[in-house]
């Protein structure tokens, strides 16, 4: 922790994305400005089809811009950012590796010793309750399980800033409150920062200090709220329990203007 | 009694014979026997030609010579031996092929329309080729048997190693990959299953370029043995070898389908 104001360690100023498909263009993401903080927990809900992947990519470098600027630490963005884990809907583990063996993929890219890999993956792993099946394969292990590994695979690189995308959105009601609880302990107690996309206002509510809301394509920025919700942000029940919670549920819903008829 | 058969009926029921499956397999078999019990009544009535189609006493009769003065042990270890080589030859190097394309997509443009090209050309219309390029040998035999192979295999390798999920790669990406650690940690391992589909496939295939080798010029082998019998008219002969390549070719079939759960556990049999 410095004593000096906090900078932001992710700026994107006016970024925008267009595709061009014969000719035709085709605007996904109009204008969009946002701002993270060190420590922060930061969602954007958006409507379906708003482009709320494309922006996440565009974030990461996984997508060129069309016009604006990301910066990462203050250094405009060139390949992959450091630090920064990413995941998905999708746990997308690979399935000729065991549990372990998933969570080791990242340390094994870079230069880690063979111990170390072992010592910090297995630690990890009973972090996030799954100590005890690290030789199963993902074929064996029911989908709460698999976003579970996932987030130690994630989470053991020790990133600074997590980018997830709609991370829960295929498990059950239940074991979503359950892991977004464990997840939002791993995050805030090491002080990381994490930017979720989300369809759940909900999830997006109860899991952050701020809720960015995207507007239909092209997508901008409709509103931002920062939540104050006065209670401990690990707990996702407390925070559904919360006065203000449905008020700002609502407050957010009749901004996503969710339309009949889906194009 | 009732207690042995109890036990040999939970035997059974355990190692997953249903009596439905026992049923199947019952049908089957009589089914080979009354067609075989067919076919020797009416070649042994002369309603079928016996020199033209064969007896089953014939064919067991040719067989047992065949298994006693030792040619069926030879003509199956050749073919055996030429399909094996050709087979692992054309896998090497059609895989290697494949998943390098994957490498550049460029090179891959360019170099599509010679393998379809390639690939589009019968096998037996090489023949002559690999005899002057190769001589009466083994070699000749394992060209052939490679090159009926090497262009499935490649093809297989490639489709396999181009349907990785675009995601898993952007993951892997965002994790620090290089393009090396993606095609050696993702690319490969996640073609494996359409590889081991790939080779179910061609083992047939090089059993078959390792056959038409030999009908073109050869001095043993089950191909030379059926080529042989044929232009002597010895259809008893032709059967007995048949039945030794079609015992050949289950062998074979099974030992791939082995190698692949033993070198793919993650994957789950049944």
């Amino acid at each position: 922790m410095s004593l000096d104001p906090p900078l932001p360690l992710l700026v994107a100023d006016n970024i925008s994305k267009t595709y061009s498909h014969n000719g035709v263009d085709n605007a996904v993401i109009g204008d969009v400005s946002l701002k993270l903080y060190p420590g922060e927990v930061v969602s954007v809900v958006g409507p379906s089809g708003c482009g709320k992947t494309t922006l996440l990519n565009m974030l990461c470098g996984l997508l060129p811009l069309s016009s604006g600027a990301v910066t990462w630490r203050g250094k405009p963005l060139a390949g992959m950012p450091e630090r920064v884990g990413y995941m998905l809907q999708k746990d997308l583990l690979l399935p000729w590796r065991t549990a372990l063996g998933n969570v080791q993929l990242g340390m094994e890219l870079r230069d880690n010793s063979p111990a170390e890999i072992q010592q910090r993956s297995m630690e990890m792993l009973a972090k996030v309750g799954l100590g005890a099946f690290h030789t199963y394969y993902p074929s064996k292990l029911s989908g709460g399980m698999r976003q579970r590994i996932a987030l130690a695979r994630t989470l053991v690189t020790n990133p600074e800033v997590l980018l997830l995308d709609e991370p829960f959105a295929a498990l059950d009601f239940q074991t979503k409150l359950l892991l977004e609880s464990d997840m939002a302990k791993l995050v805030r107690s090491e002080g990381r920062s994490l930017l979720m996309i989300t369809h759940d206002v909900e999830e997006a509510v109860s899991l952050s200090d701020r809720v960015v809301v995207l507007s239909h394509r092209p997508s901008c920025i409709r509103d931002v709220h920062a939540v104050n919700l006065g209670i401990d942000r690990t707990d996702m029940m407390a925070a559904r329990r919360a006065p203000q919670f449905t008020d700002l549920v609502r407050l957010i819903w009749s901004q996503l203007e969710v339309r009949g008829n889906n194009d | 009694m009732t207690d042995l058969y109890h036990r040999l009926k939970t035997r059974i029921d355990n190692s997953g014979f249903s009596s439905e499956r026992l049923l199947i397999v019952f049908w089957q078999i009589a089914l080979l026997v009354v067609l075989i019990a067919l076919w020797e009544m009416a070649t042994g009535k002369a309603k079928l030609n016996a020199f033209l189609f064969g007896s089953p006493s014939a064919i067991l009769e040719h067989f047992i010579k065949m298994a006693l003065d030792g040619t069926l042990l030879v003509d199956t270890l050749t073919t055996s031996g030429e399909t094996l080589l050709g087979f692992g030859l054309g896998n090497l190097i059609g895989t290697v092929i494949g998943l390098a394309l994957w490498y550049s997509r460029f090179i891959s443009k360019i170099v599509q329309p010679y393998i379809v090209a390639i690939g589009s050309i019968p096998i037996v219309a090489l023949a002559p080729i690999a005899i002057i390029w190769f001589g009466t040998g083994l070699a000749s035999k394992v060209a052939m048997s490679t090159f009926s192979v090497v262009v499935v295999a490649l093809v297989i390798a490639y489709k396999g190693a181009m349907s990785v999920d675009e995601d898993q790669i952007n993951l892997m990406r965002t994790l620090g990959a290089r393009k090396w650690q993606i095609f050696c940690k993702l690319v490969v391992p996640s073609s494996l299953g359409d590889i081991f589909a790939g080779l179910k496939l061609t083992i047939g295939f090089a059993l078959i370029g390792a056959i038409v080798g030999e009908f073109m010029s050869s001095s043993e082998g089950l191909g030379h043995a059926i080529f042989k019998a044929g232009s002597l008219y010895i259809i008893s002969k032709v059967f007995a070898a048949l039945i030794a390549t079609i015992a050949l070719a289950l062998v074979l079939n099974y030992s791939v389908g082995k190698l692949e759960q033993l070198l793919m556990p993650w994957r789950t049999f049944d």
